[in-house]
């Protein structure tokens, strides 16, 4: 999708642009959660929400079906009264400020596009219901509709666009307004692999152009690596952790992250000594060397506790060089091939509770060199493996 | 194309049901067209004596007026009434089951159980038998269907159709002019048309909590005490014909919107 003229054309009409405030630089805090909790009757939902949104970042807000993403969103735009806490706009407290003052606008996973209005009408509606005059709001909505390359669709309805139509209808319906953070609740969901991959990459467009900060929920890992600054990942109510992907992909904080952020292979250990920014643990793979470099919480976490030695798939590899460091062998148990990668499946050991690894590997024409029930060398760099406390 | 013999059996048996079951609906459409002596109809002389008869006949026209009249302020009483009690249940305040029990029992009590029952109101309260006791006990008997109407409509609508207008920056009052009601009008028309096609034949009720005025219905009851006259079959086919005109409008109203816009 190349949307860059329309984007030209609204970079210079200066739709909605980011407030710049006294520093451009040093990314502020847009929005605060100070220890906000939610409970539907007597259930609790939401405990103890803490959460800084910066000015202009894509921040994803990532979790499983049911741990409160939703709940988060609708609490930030206001369709929601909080239990207890408070939200904070510029430092502000809006927290008793009604849905239609707050200046954040919504793409409600079902679109919500108003049935009975054409595209232009469904966009041009935040515009209309603050008395912009009629010129202006044609003028804009023109605009919108062009950013979402949806120029020529104006006097449609919406029952006679594609789900992906109306994706960027909703999109520009929010957009309109100038807001300063835009909520987006799985916006995708509801689309095909292919078209969900060309939006992603519309979304991000768009949000790096009009430089506008996005809040956006999904429950889909790779598509929260692939397009956020920042994930905020969530389970049963609670902020497990926030970070760049990089971050999360490389350097969990507990458990379930770790597991629930791409493959992964976790062997429970205790913890051993610590030198410089590596620490040892010791596994059922034998003593294994991990790096703690930035992590002082685990340097500094007991000798003896339960924790994990986390690497990577891609980490792991096969290598007959000894060089005493993360080496083990174990027998292939499974190949399989997966396109650009192939993984194999590798038993430790002979018993069956021994742990299994997964091992990634560049695919190549030739096959792979890997074959079932083979017995290999294996290792992995300490920098690359990391702890986990459990 | 040939038919089936099945086919051509299913087709001739339905013929015969819908003969058997409504061609006595026609038969005062037909014989209005013919005089009557000594209460038979005479076959032999077609005439529209009749239709001229009753348009001279001053107690049917103010029956018509008062028909007229008494639906008018039902539907506006009704539309209005249902309109507000659906938002009110859809919002989920408090004592909505008990409201709904409320506003169907008289639809479905036998309308001489509500028109008894709301006699003795009137005459507790003291008000004077009237049109205006007319109006009330149609509108009371039409709210449910009306209600009904316009509940299912919304109950449709997804609600965050509402919650967009706000986070779109609109008043509540905006969101209902400019995002509920015109997805409500529809519902709310048919609603009307039903509560007009109700009202315009209510005899039970009016005949209990009337006056000394009568509406068509009322009117046409007393006519028959008399006898059997040409009037009678004029009227009767006139009435006929226009609750079915109503019916087909009430049913094309209430297709569904999505229907309407696809065909733009
Ligand atoms: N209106 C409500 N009344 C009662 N409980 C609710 C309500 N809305 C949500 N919940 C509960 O709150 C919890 C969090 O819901 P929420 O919709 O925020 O989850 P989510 O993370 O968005 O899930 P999903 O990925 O399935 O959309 C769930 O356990 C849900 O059952
Ligand atoms: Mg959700």
């Amino acid at each position: 999708m190349s949307g860059r003229d329309s984007l030209l054309l609204l970079r210079r009409s200066g739709l909605p642009g980011r407030r710049q405030g006294p520093s451009m630089n040093e990314k502020s805090d847009l929005l605060t959660l100070r220890s906000v909790s939610k409970s539907y009757g007597a259930v609790p939902v939401l405990h103890d929400v803490n959460l800084a949104i910066r000015d202009g970042e894509f921040l994803t807000v990532l979790g499983p079906s049911g741990s409160g993403k939703t709940t988060v969103l609708r609490l930030i735009g206001g369709l929601e009264p909080m239990t207890s806490g408070e939200i904070r706009l510029d430092g502000q407290d809006i927290s008793r400020m009604p849905i239609n003052r707050r200046p954040f606008n919504t793409v409600f996973q079902d679109y919500a596009l108003f049935p009975h209005l054409t595209v232009a009408g469904n966009v041009g509606y935040g515009l209309s219901v603050r008395h912009v005059p009629r010129k202006e709001i044609a003028r804009r909505v023109a605009e919108a509709l062009e950013l979402v390359q949806l120029g020529s669709f104006a006097k449609r309805y919406p029952t006679q666009l594609s789900g992906g139509q109306r994706q960027r209808v909703a999109l520009a319906r929010a957009l309109i307004c100038r807001p300063r953070l835009i909520l987006l609740d799985e916006p995708l969901a509801a689309l095909d692999l292919e078209l969900r991959r060309q939006m992603q990459e519309f979304l991000k467009s768009i949000q790096r152009e009009i430089k506008t900060t996005f809040l956006f929920v999904t429950h889909d890992q790779e598509e929260a690596i692939g397009m956020s600054d920042r994930i905020c990942v969530m389970q049963a109510g609670r902020i497990r952790q926030l970070g760049t992907p990089h971050e999360l992909y490389y350097k969990p904080n507990c458990e379930f992250v770790a597991r629930f952020f791409g493959e992964n292979n976790l062997v429970p250990g205790t913890l051993g000594q610590v030198q410089g920014e590596l620490r040892s643990i010791d596994t059922a793979l034998g003593r294994l060397i991990c790096s703690v470099a930035g992590q002082p919480h685990l340097k500094n976490a007991p000798e003896g506790a339960c924790a994990f030695a986390m690497f990577r798939p891609e980490a792991l590899h096969v290598s007959e060089v000894h060089d005493g460091k993360n080496h083990f062998s174990g027998k292939i148990v499974d190949v399989a091939f997966a396109g650009s990668s192939t993984v194999a499946i590798i038993a430790v050991g002979e018993d069956r509770s021994a742990p299994r690894l997964r091992m990634r590997l560049p695919s190549r024409f030739s096959g792979s060199a890997l074959s079932a029930s083979e017995t290999v060398a294996l290792s992995f760099a300490p920098r690359e493996a990391h702890l986990v406390l459990s | 194309m040939t038919a089936r013999p099945s086919t051509i059996f299913l087709a001739a048996v339905t013929a015969l049901v819908a003969v058997l079951l409504y061609s006595p609906l026609f038969v005062p459409i037909v014989s209005s067209f013919f005089t009557v002596a000594h209460g038979e109809v005479v076959w032999s002389s077609p005439t529209v004596a009749a239709y001229v008869s009753l348009a001279g006949n001053k107690e049917i026209l103010t029956a018509l007026r008062a028909t007229l009249i008494v639906g008018a302020c039902t539907v506006l009483l009704s539309v209005g009434g249902g309109t507000l009690l659906a938002l009110y249940y859809h919002g989920r305040r408090s004592g909505r089951g008990a409201l709904q029990f409320i506003i169907f029992l008289p639809f479905l009590m036998p309308p001489i159980i509500s028109g008894l029952a709301l006699l003795i109101f009137f005459r507790e309260v003291g008000l004077e038998r009237s049109l205006l006791t007319v109006v009330i006990g149609h509108t009371v008997f039409v709210l449910a269907i009306v209600y009904r109407t316009v509940l299912t409509r919304l109950q449709s609508l997804s609600r965050s159709l509402v919650e967009a207008s706000y986070d779109l920056g609109a008043t509540g009052w905006q969101t209902f002019w400019r995002v509920l009601m015109p997805n409500l009008s529809s519902a709310m028309a048919g609603g009307a048309i039903l509560a007009f096609a109700l009202s315009f034949d209510e005899t039970m009720i009016t005949i209990l909590v009337t006056g000394t005025q009568s509406t068509l219905p009322v009117r046409l009851w007393a006519m028959m005490r008399l006898g059997f006259s040409p009037d009678i079959n004029a009227l009767v086919a006139l009435i006929l014909i226009f609750t079915v005109l109503l019916c087909v409008l009430a049913a094309r109203v209430l297709i569904p919107k999505q229907v309407a816009t696809a065909a733009h």
